[in-house]
């Protein structure tokens, strides 16, 4: 059975924000594990992109490391 | 003089931005909040920051496990736990300092106090005092958890100010 979690109102906003900062914080935490992962397993930029609905070129921007 | 303090900022902001972004890097966050900036504060070698956190009865290496439970308290108040291990993922390093509004208003903050009568130089109870004076965001309810109150906190960082320039 699966639980619901419940969503803060947007009638208290310090608490819907919260809430919000903390949501975006866990995402872009998860996107840089799963490419970062995707890449070991020999994924291609194309294939990234087309998984997070970005262009290649934007997936490879934000996430590629730079070797000096 | 002017030389002088020109020289002594330089110094400050470079070390204050830099370790605020790393400590942000470390912790899984792309760039650094309000709330790196303030670690950073910490660690600066003029001891403002740490003896202001001090004077209000608070140990400044507390402030970090208090960011953390700021955002698990976040999350499990919409039914998440945080997942362990995403820290390790650290995105691209790039060339220009980017921080997020809330270390660059602290920060812009921080620097007009040190311009401030009786102020010659930037410290880290300057950035204290900023941080302070926020009212929201992830450092304000990190400050909150540890239970300080922000107005004594900044009073106490503007007798730090006061100490270090007499």
């Amino acid at each position: 059975m699966v639980e619901y979690a419940e969503i803060p109102s947007p009638d208290d906003p310090a608490a819907a924000m919260a809430a919000v900062v903390a949501l975006r914080r866990l995402a872009d935490r998860l996107e840089r594990a799963a490419v970062a992962n995707a890449i070991a397993q020999g994924w291609t930029w194309a294939k990234v992109g087309k998984a997070l609905e970005v262009s290649p070129q934007a997936a490879h921007k934000k996430h590629a490391v730079k070797r000096h | 003089m002017w030389f002088s303090r020109g020289k002594t900022d330089v110094r400050t902001i470079h070390d204050l931005l830099s370790t605020s972004e790393k400590i942000a890097q470390e912790s899984g966050d792309e760039r650094p909040g309000a709330e790196h900036l303030l670690l950073s504060a910490i660690l600066l070698p003029d001891g403002t920051a740490r003896r202001a956190f001090q004077r209000v009865n608070v140990d400044p290496d507390d402030l970090s496990a208090a960011i953390a439970t700021a955002h698990t308290q976040a999350l499990a108040g919409i039914g998440l736990r945080d997942p362990l291990g995403l820290d390790s993922y650290q995105g691209p390093v790039t060339k220009l300092f980017r921080a997020n509004p809330s270390a660059d208003q602290a920060f812009q903050v921080a620097a007009a106090l040190s311009k401030e009568p009786g102020s010659r130089r930037l410290l880290g109870a300057h950035v204290v005092q900023a941080v302070a004076r926020q009212s929201t965001g992830t450092a304000a309810r990190a400050l909150a958890g540890l239970g300080i109150d922000p107005a004594a906190l900044d009073a106490a960082a503007a007798q730090e100010i006061h100490s270090a320039m007499s």
